[in-house]
C-alpha cells in the first residue's frame, strides 16, 4: 500500500527522513518495500511563458517559439502542438531534461535550433485526473499565475515522498492512513490525531424518504451503513485531495468517487457510491444470488452467479457483487443529482471464494478477503459525509441507515508478564509491557506483578491469545534484545534418517564412479511419457495430474525419470558437450487406487551417459558396482522396455524382484528426445534395494594352502552368453572355485559362421589341503560336461 | 715366467679400464681365469718348474690372480652403477604430460548445500526426517493455522491435485506429522522437496528445497531460537557472520520473525549483493503458535518451541556466489563441473 508522507503527516508527527521513517517500521514489523517520491519519471521540466509564436517556414505544423524559461534571455524551441500559442504558459523540458520518453538534446528541426521541449500530460505522464489543465490532445496549459523557470512539480502537486508499505495478512487495520498513521504514533512514540467526526446534516427529509434497504442475509454482510446526499454537483475534487489519491496509486475521477477511494484509503473501509436515481424503485436489497443468476459487472463482463454468492439488488435483478464490483447501470456520471454511500462489512471467506469462482480481483475485494472491521463502519461513512461538506458537492441527508444485528463483543486478553518472558526470551519489565501495549492502542493494565489485562480494540482482529501479546511486546521492545542462546534441555542423539542415509550413500558411490547428480523437475509433461512408446495399459502411463499446472510441460507427477535425464542429455548435446555421465535420484508418483489417498511416493534412480567413451558395459557396470557396494548380486537377462535398443537392454533381478532395467536407448526413442547419439540408461530401484543390503558377517580365514588355475577354450553358439556360461561354472565348480575369469573371446574362419571360442580361466582352491590332479581333473570334466549339456559348448582344440 | 707374468698382469689391468659394459669384463675374467684362461694355463705349467721354484712361483700366480679377480670386481661394480645412472636416466617421463582422462564427479550443488545444513543440525542432536510431497490441505495448511480460504493462502501460490491434495507448499507438514505422532521432546529437521506456483526466473522456481526445523521441549525460548541459527549461521558461512531478526507473520508461528544474515560478501559492509544494507534475507522462523501446538495434540500449556523453514537453493546461491536461481535446474554440465 502506497501513502504519500505528507497524507500520513496529517494525523502523526514523523520527524524524520522517510529513509529513517521507513527503518523504523521495518524494525518494528510494518515492511516497506521502498521509498519514492512522486514525479520521479521526469526532472528539469519547468514553467515557461511564449513570447512569441510563429510558422516554421519549412513545415506545415511546426511552430517557432521564443520560450522564458526564468533565464536571462528567452529560449528558441520548435513545437508541433496545435494548441501552442503566444502569451500561454507551458511546460517546458530543458536541454539534457528526462522523460519518461528518454532524455531532451537541444539540436535543429527542420534548419531551426530548438532548445528543449514543451510538453504535453502523456509525455511527463501526468494524468488530466491530477492536473485538470491537462488535455487530451496537445500541450499543458498552465493556468496559474507563476514565474517562468518554476519547477513544474510545484504546479501540478508532484515531488512528495511516498512510502510504499508491505502489510503483513495479520495486520489489515495498517491497510490505511490511519492505521499506519497510528501504527507510527506507537513506534515513534507520538501522538496520533483523528480528525473529530462531525457531519453537517443540510438536506431535506430523512434517509426513509429517499431510500430503502433489505439485507437477508446477517451472515454474509453481518453489517451495512448508508447515507443518502441530495443536490450533487459533480466536479474535480480539490488539487490536496486529487494529490493524496494520485500520490497513493489512485486516479482521481471526480468529486464523489473520489470521496470514495478517499475514504477506503484513509479508513480501510471500501465504499461504493450510488446513483440513486438509477437504483430501481431507490431500493436496495442484499442477498444471495439465485441459481443461474446473471450479472453485468462494471467492467462489462456478463458472470452467472450461485447461491453462495452475495449481490447487492434492486427489487428484481442483482446490480453488483457485494464487496467485489459494482454495476454498470448505478454508476456516478457527470449528471448524477442523488448519491448513495453504502459502508458496510461482508464475511471474509465468502467474499474471497466468490472473487476467485468469477476470477474478479478488485481493491474492495482484497480488503474484504483480509478483514475489515465491522465496528468502525459508520466511522468512515460519517467521514465520507464529512467530506461531502468540507468539498461542498452536496448535501447530506439527515439520518443514516445502519443494519448491524448482532455488535461484536469486546475482546479482552489476561497474559502472564512470566510466560511471555520466557517465550520471548527477554526478560521485559511487567512495567514497559504495559506502556507498551497501550502505546499500541490496547487497553492495558498491570495487575499485581504478573498479570497483564488487555483489552483488544475492535480494530485488532488478529489479538487472540498471550502468544500474540508477546509478538506486540517483543517488536516494539525491539528484536535486536532477543539474546543468543542454546536451549537448556536434554540431550538428544542426532542422526538422518535409514532412508535419508541410504540416498547419500548411493550417491557418494556414483559420485565415486565419475557420475554427476543432476536436478529436474518433478513434474512433466504427459507427452514426454508419451515419446517413451509404452504399451497402452503400461501403469507408467497413468499420472497423478495437476490441477492447476503452470503449463502442459509441468502438468503430470513423473512415474519414471527417464524422460527427464533424456531431455537433459538432449539439452547437454545442443549446448555442444559431447560426453556425459549423469544421474537424478528423486521420487517418481505412482497414483493412489483410491481416490482421496495420497499417490506412493517411491525412491528412484536414473543414470543416464553418452559420448564416444561410453558403451552398454559402462552403463553395467555402474549397476552392478552399485548393487555390490550394498552386497547384492543380481541375475541379467536380456530383456526390458521397449524404449531400450532390443538387443542392447537388460533387466537385473535379485532375491527374485527386479531392481534394475538398462539399456542402450530405442533410436527411434531417442530421435523423439531431438538425440541423435547413443544415450545409456539404467533405472535401479531404490525402494526394492535398501531392503536387500547384506549384512557384513566378518572376513574369511587367509587360504593356507596353494591355489591352481586352469584355461578352457570352448566353442559355443553365437547367442549363447558368456556371462551365462560363467555362472554356470561357478555353480558346477562351487565346491572348490575361487575365481573365474573370461580372458578371450574369438571369432573366425577357421571356427566357422555362427559360433565363436569364449576362453575362461577357473582358479581352484581347497580350505584344508592341496588338491591333487585327479580333484582338478574331475572338476573340470564336470565343467566341460556341464557347459556342453546346457549349452552344447565344445572343448576347443 | 716372471716375465710373463707381469706382462699378464699389465696387460689384462689395462684391458679391465677399457671395458665398456659389465659383459665385457666377463669375457676378460674367461680369458684369464676360466678353464683355459691364460693364468690357468701358467698354473698349469707349474709342474714344469724345478721343485723348489714352484712354492714361490705359486704364490707369484696366487697373487696376480688375486689383483685381477678384486679389481674385476670393482670395475664391475662401477660399471653396473654406471648402467643403471644410464637406465634411470633414460627412463626419464614428463611428469607434466596429463594422465587419462577421467571425469571426478560431484553431487548437484543443491546436494552439497543441504548436506552441510544437515551435518549442522545432526551435529546439534536433531534428528533428519523426509516426508510426502504430494500431501494433504490438512497438514500442509489447516494444522498450521491456515485455514480454508484465509489470504495467508496467498502467500503460497499452490498445485492442486484435488481439493484435499497439494503438492506441498513448504516442508512445515512434516513438522505438523511429526508433532502429532510424536511426543515432545522433539528436535527434527525436515529436508524436501516443495512446490509453488510461480514461473520460472533468476530469483524462483516451481520445484525448490526447504529444511525445516523443529524444536519442542520444556522452557524453550526465542533465545534459544536465535542462538541456534547464529551456530547455524556461523558453521556454514564462516566466523563473524551472525543474525538478524526483524519482526514478521506467520499464520503457524507467534511471535515470528524474516532472518537475515549478516552478507558474507562484504561481511556486513554493505555491497551490491545486499543492497548496501550488509544483510541479507534467507529464512523464516518463530516460536510455534500455541494453537498450532494444540491442534497437533501438544499441551501449550507445558511445551514450547521453536521452528524454522530455510530455503536450500537461496543457501546455495549465497555460498557458491550462483548468478541465478535457474543454472540449478539447468543441468548444463559446463556448470555441474565446476562443483566438488
Amino acid at each position: 500500500m502506497k501513502v504519500p508522507m505528507k497524507w500520513l503527516k496529517e494525523y502523526v508527527d514523523v520527524n524524520m527522513t522517510a529513509e529513517a521513517y521507513a527503518s523504523r517500521m521495518v524494525m518494528t514489523g510494518t515492511g516497506v518495500e521502498g521509498v519514492e517520491k512522486t514525479g520521479a519519471q521526469f526532472d528539469n521540466v519547468v514553467v515557461g511563458y511564449v513570447v512569441s509564436c510563429v510558422d516554421h517556414p519549412n513545415s506545415d505544423h511546426l511552430h517557432i517559439c521564443m520560450v522564458d524559461v526564468g533565464q536571462t534571455e528567452p529560449i528558441q524551441i520548435i513545437c508541433g502542438a496545435p494548441n501552442v500559442h503566444a502569451g500561454m504558459r507551458v511546460a517546458a523540458a530543458l536541454d539534457g531534461a528526462h522523460l519518461p520518453g528518454g532524455k531532451i538534446k537541444k539540436g535543429k528541426m527542420r534548419g531551426e535550433v530548438s532548445m528543449g521541449m514543451l510538453c504535453s500530460g502523456p509525455e511527463l505522464d501526468v494524468p488530466a485526473g491530477l492536473y485538470p489543465h491537462i488535455g487530451d490532445e496537445g500541450i499543458i496549459e498552465i493556468f496559474e499565475d507563476v514565474a517562468p523557470g518554476t519547477d513544474v512539480k510545484e504546479v501540478f502537486g508532484l515531488g512528495d515522498d511516498i512510502i510504499d508499505y508491505e502489510i503483513l495478512a495479520n495486520r489489515p487495520d495498517c491497510l490505511s492512513v490511519w492505521g499506519l498513521a497510528r501504527e507510527s504514533s506507537a513506534v515513534l512514540e507520538e501522538h496520533f490525531v483523528m480528525p473529530e467526526i462531525a457531519v453537517e446534516e443540510t438536506g431535506k427529509g430523512t434517509f426513509d424518504d429517499y431510500a430503502k434497504v433489505i439485507v437477508e442475509d446477517d451472515t454474509l454482510c453481518p453489517r451495512y451503513c448508508a447515507r443518502v446526499i441530495t443536490g450533487v454537483k459533480i466536479g474535480p475534487s480539490p488539487r490536496w485531495m486529487r494529490e493524496y489519491l494520485y500520490g497513493a496509486g489512485v486516479r482521481p475521477i471526480n468529486n464523489i468517487v473520489d470521496i470514495t477511494n478517499f475514504v477506503m484509503l484513509e479508513t480501510g473501509h471500501p465504499m461504493h457510491a450510488f446513483d440513486l436515481s438509477k437504483v430501481k424503485d431507490q431500493t436496495i436489497v442484499v442477498r444471495r444470488a439465485k441459481p443461474g443468476e446473471k450479472l453485468t459487472t462494471l467492467d462489462g463482463k456478463e458472470h452467472v452467479l450461485d447461491e453462495s454468492m452475495l449481490v447487492i439488488a434492486d427489487n428484481e435483478n442483482a446490480t453488483g457483487l457485494a464487496g467485489i464490483m459494482g454495476g454498470e447501470e448505478s454508476e456516478i456520471v457527470s449528471d448524477t443529482a442523488s448519491v448513495l454511500f453504502e459502508c458496510a462489512a461482508f464475511e471474509r471467506a465468502n467474499n474471497r471464494v466468490t472473487a476467485r469462482t468469477l476470477g474478479i480481483r478488485t481493491e474492495s475485494s482484497g480488503r474484504f478477503e483480509k478483514g475489515v472491521c465491522a465496528e468502525t463502519t459508520m466511522e468512515a461513512l460519517e467521514r465520507a459525509c464529512m467530506l461531502v461538506n468540507m468539498l461542498e458537492c452536496g448535501s447530506v441527508v439527515p439520518g443514516a441507515y445502519d443494519h448491524y444485528p448482532h455488535p461484536a463483543e469486546p475482546k479482552s486478553i489476561d497474559a502472564s508478564v512470566a510466560r511471555i518472558c520466557r517465550r520471548i526470551g527477554v526478560d521485559v519489565p511487567g512495567e514497559t509491557m504495559e506502556d507498551i501495549l497501550n502505546r499500541l492502542y490496547i487497553d492495558t493494565t498491570l495487575v499485581g506483578d504478573d498479570k497483564l489485562h488487555c483489552e483488544i480494540p475492535a480494530f485488532r482482529m488478529d489479538m487472540e491469545t498471550e502468544a500474540d501479546v508477546s509478538e506486540e511486546v517483543l517488536r516494539m521492545y525491539g528484536y535486536d534484545h532477543i539474546p543468543s542462546t542454546l536451549m537448556n534441555a536434554v540431550t538428544m542423539p542426532g542422526y538422518r534418517s535409514e532412508k535419508i542415509v541410504f540416498a547419500d550413500r548411493v550417491k557418494d558411490a556414483l559420485v565415486g564412479m565419475g557420475l554427476y547428480e543432476v536436478l529436474n523437475y518433478s513434474f512433466i509433461s504427459p507427452r514426454w511419457i508419451e515419446k517413451l512408446n509404452l504399451p497402452a495399459d503400461d501403469p507408467r502411463r497413468n499420472a497423478v495430474t495437476l490441477r492447476n499446472p503452470l503449463g502442459e510441460d509441468t502438468s503430470v507427477m513423473r512415474t519414471s525419470l527417464v524422460p527427464s535425464m533424456l531431455n537433459t542429455v538432449a539439452a547437454n548435446l545442443n549446448r555442444g558437450i559431447t560426453a556425459g555421465r549423469l544421474f537424478e535420484l528423486s521420487k517418481v508418483f505412482v497414483p493412489a487406487e483410491k481416490a482421496g489417498e495420497l499417490p506412493e511416493e517411491k525412491a528412484a534412480l536414473c543414470v543416464g551417459c553418452f559420448g564416444e567413451d561410453v558403451d552398454f558395459y559402462t552403463v553395467k557396470n555402474i549397476v552392478v558396482w552399485l548393487l555390490a557396494k550394498f552386497g547384492v548380486t543380481a541375475a541379467i537377462e536380456a530383456a526390458g522396455d521397449g524404449y531400450y535398443h532390443p538387443g542392447r537392454k537388460a533387466v537385473m533381478t535379485a532375491d527374485g524382484v527386479q531392481i534394475a532395467a538398462l539399456g542402450e536407448i530405442h533410436p527411434d526413442v531417442a530421435e523423439a528426445f531431438d538425440i541423435s547419439r547413443r544415450v545409456y540408461v539404467a533405472e535401479i530401484d531404490l525402494d526394492a534395494l535398501m531392503p536387500m543390503e547384506k549384512d557384513f558377517y566378518g572376513v574369511k580365514p587367509l587360504p593356507k594352502f596353494p591355489a591352481v588355475t586352469r584355461d578352457i577354450a570352448v566353442v559355443v553358439a553365437e547367442k549363447v552368453g558368456a556371462g551365462s556360461m560363467m555362472d554356470l561354472i561357478r555353480k558346477t565348480a562351487a565346491k572348490t572355485l575361487e575365481d573365474v575369469k573370461l580372458f578371450d573371446i574369438y571369432r573366425g574362419d577357421k571356427l566357422g559362421l555362427g559360433v565363436k571360442s569364449v576362453a575362461y580361466s577357473i582358479t581352484l582352491r581347497a580350505p584344508d589341503r592341496t588338491l591333487t590332479d585327479e580333484e582338478i581333473n574331475a572338476t573340470m570334466d564336470k565343467v566341460l560336461k556341464a557347459l556342453n549339456q546346457q549349452f552344447g559348448a565344445e572343448l576347443r582344440t | 715366467m716372471e716375465n710373463k707374468l707381469r706382462e699378464i698382469r699389465e696387460r689384462v689391468l689395462q684391458n679391465i679400464e677399457d671395458a665398456r659394459a659389465s659383459g665385457n669384463l666377463e669375457q676378460i675374467r674367461v680369458g684369464i681365469l676360466g678353464k683355459k684362461g691364460e693364468l690357468t694355463g701358467l698354473l698349469r705349467g707349474m709342474g714344469k718348474l724345478p721343485p723348489e721354484e714352484r712354492p714361490r712361483m705359486g704364490q707369484l700366480v696366487n697373487d696376480v690372480r688375486a689383483a685381477l679377480e678384486a679389481r674385476l670386481e670393482e670395475r664391475a661394480a662401477e660399471l653396473r652403477e654406471k648402467e643403471k645412472q644410464a637406465r634411470l636416466e633414460a627412463e626419464a617421463i614428463d611428469v607434466t604430460l596429463p594422465g587419462p582422462e577421467r571425469s571426478a564427479g560431484t553431487l548437484h550443488p543443491m546436494n552439497i548445500a543441504l548436506r552441510k545444513m544437515v551435518e549442522i543440525f545432526v551435529g546439534m542432536g536433531y534428528e533428519a526426517v523426509e516426508g510426502p510431497e504430494v500431501e494433504f490441505d490438512h497438514y500442509n495448511f489447516e494444522l498450521l493455522n491456515i485455514p480454508k480460504n484465509h489470504p495467508a493462502r496467498d502467500a503460497q501460490d499452490t498445485f492442486y491435485i484435488d481439493d484435499n491434495i497439494v503438492l506441498r507448499t513448504h516442508t512445515s507438514p512434516v513438522q505438523a506429522r511429526i508433532m502429532t505422532t510424536r511426543k515432545p521432546p522433539i528436535r527434527v529437521i525436515c529436508p524436501g522437496r516443495v512446490y509453488r506456483a510461480d514461473e520460472a526466473d533468476a530469483t524462483h522456481s516451481p520445484v525448490f528445497h526447504q529444511m525445516e526445523g523443529l524444536v519442542i521441549d520444556e522452557n524453550i525460548t526465542m533465545g534459544d531460537l536465535k542462538g541456534t541459527l547464529d551456530e547455524f549461521a556461523r558453521q556454514m558461512f564462516g566466523e563473524g557472520i551472525r543474525t538478524r531478526f526483524r519482526p514478521s507473520f506467520f499464520p503457524f508461528t507467534e511471535p515470528s520473525a524474516e532472518v537475515d544474515l549478516t552478507c558474507a560478501n562484504c561481511r556486513g559492509e554493505g555491497c551490491r549483493m545486499c543492497k548496501g544494507t550488509g544483510w541479507i534475507e534467507v529464512l523464516g522462523a518463530g516460536m510455534v503458535n500455541p494453537r498450532v501446538l494444540e491442534m497437533c495434540g501438544i499441551d501449550s500449556t507445558k511445551y514450547s518451541g521453536f521452528a524454522f523453514g530455510m530455503g536450500v537453493e537461496r543457501m546455495a546461491l549465497l555460498k557458491y556466489n550462483i548468478p541465478n536461481l535457474r543454472y540449478l535446474y539447468e543441468n548444463d554440465l559446463r556448470f555441474l563441473t565446476q562443483y566438488r
